[in-house]
């Protein structure tokens, strides 16, 4: 339950290596294979508390990772999750029980963003008071205020937060830190420790001439005005600068709000966009035109309002720092794309006026606060730092993996342990299969439906059943890398069962290390079957056929599967 | 009605159906495993020794195995299975495995009363006749399912088709076949020579009458069964050798 360092090296699945918060996807993925989809939730919610909103926007590294794009695709991860959360919450969630307050030290989490909530969600569940401040109306961060309506429902996140609440987490919103609480009031009220979690709020600047025009309006500010609901006059034609996530976002969200022309000006090609390809598809259906390799140079106002930018053509140069490509303008290339309104998406940077400055580094180029990068400690003892603030805009799930590391540490730090002891992770990738091509290939057999279809009552469960069955189809072609993968489906029958050898009537004739899916029986050097622990998964497999049988389960023998069978049959 | 229903046992892997989808009939008994193929054959055996009617082996459809291919290592079994059923005498339709998959149309229950069906068509086990032959032969075919050449024979098979054996030979699936039939016929035989032989010794000629299998082959059998030790010459009577079961292990 606890997210207490791994101290011995590990063997885990490429998928779960990948995942900044250690998500244990083999085991969700398990559970949908045998059509658990609510302790899948739960098994996802043991890593992070925001199985819905990760479903729907993360990146997907395990994706990347998955080993079973050496055979065909990789496994629809992201859809299962967001399958499996969406089931739960729409056939309703169990409120879970308040965590009770093991401890009494108050910790103080500054900012609601997906790292403040984590941390305070594995803090509530070690068993801290935790009180979250937000400085919005509501609590999500940027979840909330920067991530369109259409590609992450305000709902959902409500419902993710009121789960953590659910626990225990007392969340105050509007509250500006800094303006109406500081650290010294926070500690005259009795918290122990904090954890600044703010992110990065301010839309960075274009830096050219024409920026103070109307109708020039930041990509952050531009959604966040969307998200609150406030009036917001999109022009005819508009121009959003950048290629993030974010630039296609205020996009697609300027088309849907009535823009007759939304235009994506992007410095480099299509290779080094930042945004999912998915999205940049999506974006491309949705009407977006996307030009490449152009930088504005200047924009053109009139009467004091936009009336065009003026671009020039770039081209690439080599690598910088980042591992792309450096844009280089090309002279003379001047043209202008006529717009009424202009969206600089170029990336976000802190706000630090509002923290104390004893915590801000003093080089003013790189991030604003220095933190450990294991511990997330700042200078300044029982103050942490971590999510975007520390590392510069990030993504959701690596602001995840920041608020549990911050966990730790928090738990650590007032248990007065040493924070950096047995904190490095030592986990292997791992995966069973030697040679890729003994695998059968299988097409992915599930994808997320792009839009919900309106259904009537009788259709619509009849569309659950039909949707979950490919779900449960698709979740067979994980390969399940890694070992047993301690999912709550152990509970009801493996519960981690081994294979165990009887060394005085084994022979030696080889039969369970032929048998044995997953290499885990070898002969050892007096020519005995040895079972490696680690990688066996308790299938039985050797135990049905050892010829001499020596091999027995430790749970599940083959005389309880006949008392099982014969239970009946003696009434 | 219900009291008749034929009793039925199902070894179903963990995997394939979701507790909470099953509708089971009240005559089946539903044993869930790790996998299909973690079915040992003694244990089916075994379950027809103590009386059930049927047995169904439910596992996921291939390609798809939780266990990479513990699905076919279960089809494996259920072959020689079947070739034994079908030596003592009970039938083999008695034991059947099915696929199931998260996008198969047909639901558990429905294929469970099928089975029933077609079980209570052959009828009550012949072992629970009294003083039936099958229960001896049933015996006799645990103890070959238990027996190391066979067991071999089958833990290999895809590593022997497949693959290759130790002398790098790759032996084709008809060929192995054939092996497994002979393998299987003969390990049968010898098990029940040695029942035959365990309350009083007997002699070949007996043992064929019994069997129904020519003296030659028989004696080639206690050869072999001298051989491994299951079986010694108890005396001469006259000038003919009667045997006598030895205790294994």
């Amino acid at each position: 339950m606890t997210a207490i360092p791994i101290s011995e090296k590990r063997l885990l699945p490429p998928c779960r290596v990948a995942c900044p918060a250690r998500v244990n996807v083999q085991a969700y993925v398990s559970l949908i294979q045998r059509g658990k989809f609510r302790e899948a939730v739960e098994v996802i919610r043991k890593d992070m508390p925001f199985p819905a909103i990760c479903g729907r926007v993360c990146f997907s590294p395990c994706e990347d990772a998955c080993a079973r794009v050496n055979v065909d695709q990789a496994v629809a991860i992201r859809a299962l999750k967001r399958l499996v959360a969406d089931i739960e919450r729409e056939q309703g969630r169990v409120t879970p029980e308040p965590i009770p307050k093991k401890y009494s030290e108050k910790v103080a989490i500054i900012g609601a963003g997906p790292a403040g909530l984590t941390a305070a969600y594995e803090l509530a569940k070690l068993g801290y008071p935790v009180t979250v401040f937000e400085r919005m109306s509501e609590p999500g961060g940027m979840m909330r205020y920067c991530l369109p309506n259409f590609r992450l429902e305000k709902f959902v996140v409500a419902n993710e937060i009121a789960y953590i609440q659910d626990l225990g987490v007392e969340i105050k919103t509007g509250v500006e830190f800094g303006k109406d609480v500081t650290l010294e009031s926070l500690k005259a009220d009795g918290y122990k420790v904090f954890f600044i979690a703010i992110g990065t709020q301010k839309g960075m600047k274009l830096n050219v001439p024409g920026e103070d025009l109307e109708g020039v309006m930041n990509a952050v500010d531009f959604l966040r005005a969307v998200a609150l609901g406030e009036h917001v006059t999109v022009g005819e034609r508009v121009a959003v600068i950048g290629g993030g996530n974010t630039a296609i976002d205020a996009a697609r969200t300027a088309k849907k709000l009535g823009a007759k022309e939304v235009m994506i000006l992007y410095r480099r090609s299509r290779e080094e966009m930042l945004a999912l390809p998915h999205e940049v598809e999506l974006a491309e259906k949705d009407g977006v035109k996307i030009y490449l390799l152009v930088a504005p140079k200047q924009i053109i106002g009139e009467n004091g309002k936009v009336k065009a930018v003026e671009c020039l053509r770039m081209r690439l140069g080599e690598p910088d720092e980042s591992g792309r490509r450096r844009p280089v303008p090309i002279s003379f290339s001047e043209h202008q794309y006529e717009v009424d309104m202009v969206i600089p998406a170029l990336g976000q940077v802190a706000e630090t006026e509002s923290l104390p400055p004893e915590i801000l580094s003093k080089d003013k180029r790189g991030p604003p606060l220095q933190v450990d990068p294991l511990t997330l400690e700042t200078n300044v003892p029982g103050v942490f730092a971590g999510g975007d603030i520390a590392t510069g805009p990030a993504s959701i799930i690596e602001a995840v993996g920041a608020g549990k590391r911050a966990a730790v540490s928090i738990h650590l730090y007032l248990r007065g342990q040493d924070l950096q002891k047995g904190r490095e992770e030592k986990v292997e990738e791992t995966t069973w299969v030697k040679n890729w091509s003994f695998i059968k290939k299988k097409e992915r057999r599930y994808e997320p439906p792009i839009e919900k279809p309106h259904l009537s009552f009788d259709e619509a469960a009849e569309y659950l059943e039909r949707t979950k069955q490919k779900a449960r189809f698709e979740a067979f072609r994980c390969l399940g890398c890694g070992p047993c993968a301690e999912c709550l489906a152990s509970m009801d029958l493996c519960e981690g069962d081994k294979a165990v050898v009887d060394e005085n009537s084994c022979v030696g004739c080889n039969v369970c290390a032929v048998i044995c899916p997953f290499e885990a029986i070898k002969k050892n050097e007096k020519g005995i079957a040895q079972v490696n622990e680690d990688l066996c998964k308790g299938c039985g497999l050797c135990a049905a056929r050892c010829p001499e049988q020596a091999i027995t389960m430790k749970k599940l023998t083959n005389e309880q599967i006949l008392t099982l069978a014969l239970a009946t049959l003696r009434r | 009605m219900e009291r008749n229903m034929p009793k039925i046992v199902c070894f179903m892997c963990n995997w394939t159906y979701c507790q909470e989808e099953l509708h089971v009939p009240s005559n089946v008994n539903v044993v869930r495993v790790m996998c299909v193929g973690r079915i040992d054959p003694i244990i089916v055996l075994e379950t027809f020794a103590n009386g059930a009617d049927g047995v169904m082996l439910v596992g996921c459809k291939p390609p798809d195995c939780h266990f990479v291919d513990g699905n076919l290592q279960a089809e494996r079994a259920v072959k020689v299975l079947k070739k034994l059923m079908a030596l003592t005498g009970l039938e083999p339709e008695r034991l059947k495995l099915f696929w199931s998959s998260p996008l198969e149309e047909i639901s558990f229950s429905y294929l469970a009363r099928e089975f029933s069906e077609d079980i209570w068509k052959l009828g009550v086990s012949q072992l629970k006749w009294p003083e039936s032959e099958v229960s001896e032969n049933i015996l006799a075919a645990k103890n070959a399912a238990s027996d190391f050449r066979l067991r071999v024979l089958l833990g290999r098979e895809e590593e022997l088709t497949e693959l290759m054996n130790a002398y790098g030979e790759k032996i084709s699936q008809k060929e192995f076949d054939a092996l497994l039939d002979d393998v299987v016929k003969a390990e049968f035989i010898r098990h029940k020579i040695h029942l035959l032989t365990k309350t009083k010794p007997l002699s070949v000629k007996a043992l064929a009458e019994k069997l129904g299998i020519k003296p030659a082959a028989v004696l080639r059998h206690i050869t072999n069964m001298r051989r491994k030790g299951m079986i010694a010459l108890d005396r001469v009577e006259g000038t003919t050798p009667l045997y006598k079961a030895l205790e294994v292990k």
